[in-house]
């Protein structure tokens, strides 16, 4: 039988131009390490990839399902104190462990969290994510015994990155921790952008229109809400679990509200709704970051600023930029 | 010491003053969200401005009483200010914009005060007759304190008089329910959505100055009062006077009791109790809210 019922609101996804600079892109960053030399600027790129992802994860709620979460961040927290102490405490070896454990440890979590904030619009949502976020932070700050209260949780060990028997070096290592972070980010875009183009994302998109009009033609809005704060909340994990292994340290300021509206700002500067935008708004964010921190201590007037006039004048972003250009050409 | 008794009175009487705190912030964010549909994640924010405002006022020779005049007039000003140049240009944007520009604020003039008045905690200086101590059934309670339960009465009543006996207030009581038909009476609604926030900003500051001799000044502050009054407007149900009411009484009372017993995590009790009052009655305690 060859029933290809076309659903509307679903690009066409074979496009050779597109895959061509997507493959061109990833190759580019893969050899990058191996040209320059810098180390200043692979560990940069690193940490760009790693915001990338949890600013993609922040883009699946925000972007398609019109949910907004101004914590984000406190679910890579929770991941990366998870790997670190199960690296610290039970077995110092054993990477894909740990990692295993503190992405289902952050689902454990979210599930409750989600379940309790989809029951409520999309104001309270919000307000809902602040307070849970808060309240992570709270936990972390103040749990001495477990986290380490605001010195962060130190004396992570080094495991090796090794799989099906094969070794690609350290995680002290920036060369070999430059290229799992580029491998599983982009096994994650590519996953993600799979699920958000099946009839899943579809009707994740027809709820961020119109909440009523979905529940009208028998979507479960809350059910598929639910699934997509979870798919959200497994890429913060992901997410988290890699930045532990790249920085070796993590304290409770990265959980705070100021680093999630950073995550937020990442996400606005790429662009809502595209995921590979939140990867160019976070490697934006993380240049301009590393760039104004050195010349003012007064990083949050120009945060604020650049959040306000975002929202002003840019609302599409970097993506928008684009058609920006095209409408200007067109006069 | 009083014993056990001494203890009941000092914490209903500080529940009731930190009750009054949170009710009249959150009370300032209801009527802007109520007349506008616009969350303003600034409020805490302009809750700190408020405070230092009354800091600097009185460090610089003013009376406390007249510095509680004078402040929210200043933060009041900046409010009009907000509003006209940011907040007006996005009435017409999606929600989730304004939440985020708003977020935006928050973090501007938290910035400001840092650059202003530096990281260092202040404490407002109060007159002489607020200093000493009362004794109430055996326990020696602070003046100040009792002092302020009667201004935030004062305070409250003001506005529900201001709400209920004129003809502003009767616009804007109208304004929140049915604005469409207030517009077709011939009055101007981006004078009512003003209105609504300089009244806003204005209670903000009017609470901080209020909340000033009770905690330190800090620029942590803000963001901690946005999240109590959030949960407090969350569980009284958005837009929601009465509902306010109540959830202050409550929040401040369970605040209050869990800061006493586990100093540490005292808010992740109000976060778990507002997570349980959500899931089961998403419209707040009276049902009354309005969410979008």
């Amino acid at each position: 039988m060859n029933n290809t019922t076309t659903i509307p609101g679903i690009k066409k996804r074979f496009v050779p131009l597109k895959i061509f600079i997507v493959v061109l892109v990833f190759v580019g960053l893969g050899l990058f390490p191996f040209m320059s030399g810098n180390r200043f600027y692979i560990s940069m790129i690193n940490e760009m990839m790693i915001y990338g992802l949890l600013a993609m994860s922040l883009d699946v709620l925000l972007g398609y399902t019109g949910a907004l979460s101004f914590m984000h961040n406190a679910y890579l927290g929770i991941s990366a104190y998870v790997v670190g102490l199960f690296l610290i405490h039970i077995s110092p070896a054993s990477l894909w462990m740990a990692c295993f454990a503190g992405i289902i440890f952050t689902s454990i979590v979210a599930l409750p969290v989600g379940w309790v904030q989809v029951r409520t619009g999309g104001l309270a949502f919000a307000l809902l994510t602040l307070a849970f976020g808060m309240m992570f932070h709270t936990i972390v700050w103040k749990w001495y015994d477990v986290t380490g209260g605001d010195d962060g949780l130190m004396g992570m060990p080094n495991p090796d990155i090794t799989l099906f028997g094969w070794k690609l070096g350290s995680t002290g290592d920036p060369l070999a921790m430059y290229l799992f972070t580029l491998v599983i980010a982009a096994i994650c875009f590519f996953l993600t952008r799979r699920i958000i183009n099946s009839p899943f994302g579809a009707v994740l998109e027809a709820i961020r229109e119109n909440e009523d009009r979905a529940s009208f033609i028998g979507i479960n809005v809350r059910r598929y809400k639910l699934l997509g704060w979870m798919l959200a909340c497994l890429l913060a994990g992901i997410s988290g679990a890699l930045f532990i292994l790249y920085k070796g340290y993590i304290g409770p300021s990265t959980m705070s509200a100021f680093a999630g509206a950073g995550v937020l700002m990442m996400v606005l500067l790429g662009g809502l709704g595209s995921l590979w935008g939140a990867f160019v708004g976070a490697a934006i964010f993380i240049y301009i970051q590393d760039y104004i921190s050195t010349m003012t201590e007064h990083w949050e007037i120009f945060l604020g600023l650049v959040v306000i006039f975002l929202v002003l004048f840019l609302p599409t972003g970097f993506v928008g930029l684009g058609d920006h250009l095209k409408r200007f050409r067109k006069g | 010491m009083g014993g056990t008794i001494g203890i009941i009175v000092d914490i209903s009487l500080n529940s009731l003053v930190l009750s009054g705190v949170f009710l009249i912030v959150a009370i300032g964010l209801n009527i802007i969200y109520g007349l506008s549909r616009i969350m303003n994640m600034g409020h805490g924010a302009l809750y700190a401005v408020g405070a230092y405002t009354g800091y600097t006022l009185v460090a610089t020779g003013f009376n406390y009483f007249v510095a509680l005049v004078i402040a929210p007039i200043i933060v009041g000003g900046i409010g009009l200010l907000i509003e006209r140049t940011i907040i007006a240009p996005m009435r017409k944007r999606s929600m989730v914009y304004t939440l985020i520009l708003t977020y935006g604020l928050m973090f501007f003039l938290d910035g400001m005060i840092k650059y202003v008045w530096g990281n260092k905690p202040c404490f407002i200086d109060l007159p002489a007759f607020m200093q000493g101590t009362l004794s109430i059934l055996g326990t020696q309670y602070p003046i100040f304190r009792l002092v302020t339960l009667f201004l935030i009465a004062g305070i409250m009543g003001g506005l529900m008089l201001f709400l209920n006996k004129t003809k502003v207030g009767l616009i804007l009581r109208a304004s929140s329910t049915i604005p469409e038909m207030v517009s077709c009476l011939g009055i101007n609604m981006s004078y009512v959505h003003m209105g609504a926030f300089v009244l806003g900003c204005i209670m903000a500051a009017m609470a901080g100055i209020i909340a000033g001799p009770l905690t330190t000044i800090d620029p942590l502050m803000g963001s901690e009062m946005l999240i109590s009054s959030f949960v407090v407007i969350v569980i009284g149900g958005l837009g929601s006077l009465r509902g306010a009411v109540l959830a202050a009484l409550l929040i401040g009372f369970v605040q209050t009791l869990a800061e006493f017993f586990i100093t540490d995590l005292a808010m992740v009790i109000v976060y778990v109790l507002m997570a349980v009052i959500l899931a089961f009655m998403p419209r707040g305690i009276l049902g009354e809210g309005k969410f979008e």
